[in-house]
């Protein structure tokens, strides 16, 4: 399973198509850290947010490069299982380092700052709440930018829809007073609660909020897959 | 492996591709799947490949490596032929170095040594098809799928089909064909099944009624007159071809299901050699050019 999961990073590297969600991605952030500097934490739960469609939509590109023969004989070598998981950890894959990026980013423009007052929290807690809601928001967004495949809507209107669809339902939904937060990933919530203290249990129900959401939508994706090769 | 009343549409609503389909294949056994154009041979071969999931019903049995050569090879990948093989076995679960061995013999066997280092979109049609080929057989097939394997390949590769099956029939596999050009006269000993109006029925057993090619070479003055005589000896003439260079004898003529009744080619030839001319004493009567400049119609009874 492996060694698909490197074929398909290699062909979505390969391609260039990569370069389109990375493009994007650097642009959100550089409009989100072009306005002055901010602590980390709170940074970053913007950045979390901001990348989510950048990553759902850099999912969809990664599933959708290779040809769906091809897509096909992988299935019919790993079985249907393995082919689906392996196209999800390589997208993992793929965003774990849009994640990197997004980590170190602000810190090469300045966009963040070291603690300065008596009430900031320390370098290090920042850093790690950071990558704690990015790392909330890259299984949501793998599993969105599954469910926006080819291999599952079947044409590029569909596919667009699902992604609109999805990362204007999590800023909306999200809104605080939302009507039904839990049809979202926690993305905005997570956002808003690194604005503030976070308090331990806040922390835990938001992980297993994230990782409930994409667990259901990673249900739909593969049921959807079951009768799509 | 058997299919045991599967049924399959592709859309919700959609009509059904294969109704109360039930068929069943043992280890060393062939199938040919014939049929009409979009009439689901595509659809059973992918079925019985796993490529598919039946919408009713399901497949047992089925072989745990299974090598799928489709009717295209998707060759819009940004690879060149050695590193999609190679990256192909590796996901077969080949290990480094078996997987590079297999990379060389199945490009070395099917002359793909020169487009090795070259991208696939590069490929001309046979050339990916042969890739294609290739990445099935990396790993050996327990069940081989081949859906229209000889389309496009050049003549020395299509002799390398049959070639290629009877060795997954020596060891044990099972080997699934469809094709639509009459090229699967080229195996003889296959069990035909025809696929027609979502039914798949199979053909009685052949046996004497089976059917085999035999290649030969005549003057390329008389190849008319030869293929009248031929026909009127009740032959069924398949093609007329040039034949520049006699290729070499592909086969042992031990092999039994080489064994053409006898008649067929009565007068034109010694029958012991399918698929391939032979250049022996017992062509004499027919082919005139030294060298074999002239044509060699195939026939078929």
């Amino acid at each position: 399973m492996i060694a698909l999961v490197r074929l398909r990073l290699a062909g979505f590297l390969r391609t260039g198509r990569a370069l389109a969600p990375v493009l994007a991605g650097l642009l959100a952030l550089g409009v989100l850290y072009g306005g002055g500097r901010a602590q980390p934490a709170e940074a970053y739960g913007v950045s979390a947010v901001v990348l989510f469609p950048v990553l759902a939509w850099q999912t969809k590109i990664l599933l959708d490069v290779e040809p769906d023969v091809q897509r096909r004989l992988a299935r019919v070598v790993l079985g249907p299982a393995r082919e689906r998981a392996a196209g999800l950890l390589a997208a993992a894959v793929a965003g774990l380092g849009t994640v990197a990026v997004a980590l170190v980013f602000p810190w090469l423009v300045g966009g963040v700052t070291g603690p300065t007052g008596p009430g900031d929290r320390p370098l290090a807690e920042g850093l790690a709440l950071g990558l704690w809601a990015h790392l909330l928001a890259l299984p949501a967004a793998v599993a969105l930018g599954a469910l926006a495949c080819r291999a599952i809507t079947r044409s590029a209107g569909y596919g667009v829809a699902v992604l609109t669809l999805g990362g204007v339902g999590a800023l909306v939904l999200g809104l605080s007073g939302s009507v039904a937060p839990w049809l979202a990933p926690p993305v905005l919530p997570t956002a808003r609660a690194l604005a503030g203290p976070l308090a331990a249990p806040t922390g835990l129900l938001l992980t297993a909020w994230a990782l409930a959401w994409a667990a259901v939508v990673l249900a739909g994706y593969a049921w959807g897959r079951r009768s799509r090769a | 492996m058997r299919l045991e009343g599967v049924w399959l549409r592709y859309q919700r609503r959609g009509p059904w591709v294969l109704r109360e389909t039930d068929v069943a294949i043992g280890p060393g056994e062939v199938a040919v799947v014939l049929g009409r154009n979009g009439v689901g041979k595509s659809t059973l071969l992918q079925l019985a490949a796993g490529v598919l999931r039946p919408t009713r019903g399901r497949v047992v049995d089925r072989p745990a490596a299974v090598g799928w050569v489709p009717e295209r090879f998707p060759a819009d990948q940004p690879f060149t032929v050695g590193a999609y093989l190679a990256a192909m076995a590796r996901v077969a679960g080949l290990p480094g170095p078996e997987a590079d061995r297999a990379v060389r013999r199945w490009v070395d066997r099917l002359g793909l040594m020169r487009f090795h280092g070259v991208r696939l979109p590069e490929l001309s049609k046979g050339t990916a098809q042969k890739v294609g080929l290739a990445q099935a057989l990396l790993r050996p097939p327990g069940l081989l799928v081949l859906d229209e394997p000889w389309e496009g390949l050049d003549a020395a590769a299509r002799d390398l089909v049959p070639e290629v099956v009877d060795e997954v029939l020596a060891e044990g596999g099972t080997v699934l064909v469809s094709d639509h050009r009459g090229e699967t006269v080229r195996l003889p000993g296959a069990r035909h099944w025809s696929v027609a109006d979502g039914t798949v029925t199979e053909a009685a057993p052949s046996g004497a009624a089976a059917t085999v090619v035999v290649e030969l070479s005549v003057p390329a003055a008389g190849v008319a007159a030869a293929v009248a005589r031929l026909r009127a000896d009740g032959h069924h003439v398949l093609r007329v071809r040039d034949h520049a260079v006699p290729p070499p004898a592909t086969r042992p003529v031990s092999d039994s299901r080489l064994a053409v009744p006898a008649g067929p080619v009565s007068g034109a030839g010694q029958p012991g050699e399918r698929g391939r001319p032979d250049p022996g004493p017992g062509e004499a009567p027919l082919s005139g050019a030294a060298g074999g400049s002239g044509s060699a119609p195939e026939v078929a009874r």
